[in-house]
């Protein structure tokens, strides 16, 4: 019969963890997705001379690797400037970045997905940019920018296990210091990938069901 | 007039480059938390209870220090070869981390004065009547081959030129074969022994006296050059001994026997 040391108590400890990277993905993705619509609008409309400075900025945060990013972070805000922040602040603010920085390419080929005719259309119909923006290239836009924003969301659901080396303790973190603890690793790694699935499994089903609906719409 | 404006702006420029520099003893008292490194794989110095809390003696040793200061103590888990770079990348304020004061090692951080010294233990069989380490003069001693205490106890045995020293693969096999009288006693740190001991898997052992091996001293580390902080806490470790509570922590976390003499005789320090 199969033996475990891991108890009700150590199974709400993962839970918790589960809830943490939750709470890091939602916000990372959250903010990131804000603000990379901002930064994707921006660069669409700027072009891409004007538009270098920010495009700069963002490859920072796709280029290097997020575990470099967080730790180095975390020790220019905590040692250079001084500050006392918590290792979830700065989590949630690298992740955000990080999520920004993709989502912002996300958000100008959707812009850019959608035909020039039918923009030219919509303005010569008296349509302001700003109507434009929210009634034709929004609806549009988006429905070709969300495979990969689900996508986008899925990863940095994945990525948030990096977020240890700051001191937060996500499912990987409590998973690891269950491993020390019981000497048990291939079952507890096998039930924290449970863990990863049982969360991430709805999000993606969500994106399928959001474009098989919006499909019929068209 | 126009020279005292840029003066007076070269100044402003000054102060604000410049980082307010108050030492991390300040810090630490100003930011209400002290941050230790703490090792959480190491029983009985630091490990994890079933409610996944650390516990341990340098958890409470940090959690005493932090009292001493008056702030809050916040444990960050670390690994012993990430004990320093954590301290240098600033993500800890201190690391009570079992820390071996090597030569080596202080070139790139600042040691206190030792805070904890790792002994080594005489276990013997019941019956094998052995009561001080000199008692294993002629008798079969057993120890985990290649380790230090193994290299120490053949080294006396064949200065003695009586006894047999037989090595095994690990420390369970070394106290398995102690507790069905293979053989008479062995040697190990004194923190293994008493877990072993407490542990009841080995009937017919017990801990008769301490080896004369130089211990292997620990101290609390922090930046080189944080002299306010390694200052204080030199007088805490002074303290923690002075009141008992460095005595009261051993009996706690590693056994009934006394704590380890954290001075060496004929030197300061």
């Amino acid at each position: 019969m199969f033996d475990t040391a891991l108890t009700v108590n150590d199974l709400l400890f993962l839970a918790r963890g589960a809830g943490m990277t939750l709470l890091v993905t939602a916000i990372a993705v959250g903010l990131g997705t804000l603000m990379g619509i901002v930064f994707g609008v921006v660069r669409y409309q700027v072009g891409p001379w004007w538009g270098a400075p920010l495009t700069f900025f963002l490859d920072i945060f796709r280029s290097i690797p997020l575990l470099i990013q967080l730790v180095l972070a975390n020790a220019f805000v905590t040692t250079v400037l001084g500050f006392r922040v918590s290792g979830f602040t700065v989590a949630c603010g690298v992740l955000s970045l990080y999520t920004a920085a993709y989502c912002a390419e996300i958000v100008r080929g959707g812009i850019e997905a959608v035909p020039q005719t039918v923009r030219r259309a919509a303005r010569s119909l008296g349509m302001s940019w700003g109507q434009d923006m929210t009634h034709i290239v929004l609806p549009l836009a988006t429905r070709v920018a969300l495979p990969s924003w689900i996508g986008l969301a899925l990863g940095v659901m994945k990525d948030t296990s990096l977020v240890f080396v700051v001191q937060v303790v996500e499912l990987l973190k409590s998973t690891q210091i269950l491993i020390t603890r019981l000497q048990e690793p291939l079952f507890l790694l096998l039930i924290c990938g449970l863990f990863y699935f049982l969360i991430s499994f709805p999000i993606a089903r969500f994106g399928g069901y959001l474009e098989k609906k919006w499909l019929a719409n068209d | 007039m126009k020279r005292t404006f840029v003066m007076a702006g070269a100044l402003a420029l000054a102060a604000l480059t410049m980082p307010a520099k108050a030492d991390k003893l300040d810090d630490i008292i100003a930011s209400g938390t002290l941050r230790c490194a703490v090792v959480l794989d190491f029983p009985p110095m630091g490990f994890r209870d079933e409610n996944n809390q650390p516990v341990g003696f340098d958890v409470d040793y940090c959690r005493d220090l932090a009292k001493a200061l008056g702030v809050e103590a916040e444990i960050v888990e670390t690994t012993f070869p990430e004990r320093i770079p954590a301290l240098m990348s600033g993500r800890v304020d201190v690391a009570v981390a079992s820390t071996s004061d090597t030569l080596e090692r202080a070139k790139t951080v600042g040691f206190t004065i030792p805070y904890y010294a790792f002994e080594n233990a005489v276990v013997a069989n019941e019956k094998s009547g052995i009561e001080s380490w000199e008692d294993m003069k002629g008798k079969t001693i057993g120890a985990t081959a290649g380790t230090y205490e193994a290299i120490w106890i053949e080294g006396r045995l064949k200065e003695w030129g009586a006894g047999e020293f037989r090595p095994y693969q690990n420390q369970a096999d070394v106290f398995l074969a102690l507790s069905q009288g293979q053989i008479d006693a062995t040697v190990s740190t004194v923190e293994v022994a008493e877990a072993n001991v407490k542990s009841g898997k080995f009937p017919g052992i017990r801990i008769v006296d301490k080896a004369p091996m130089v211990p292997d001293y620990v101290g609390l580390i922090t930046l080189r050059e944080e002299y306010g902080l390694i200052n204080y806490m030199n007088l805490f470790i002074n303290q923690q001994v002075r009141t008992g509570r460095y005595q009261e922590l051993y009996r706690k976390w590693v056994g009934d026997g006394e704590p380890a003499d954290l001075t060496v005789k004929g030197v300061y320090r």
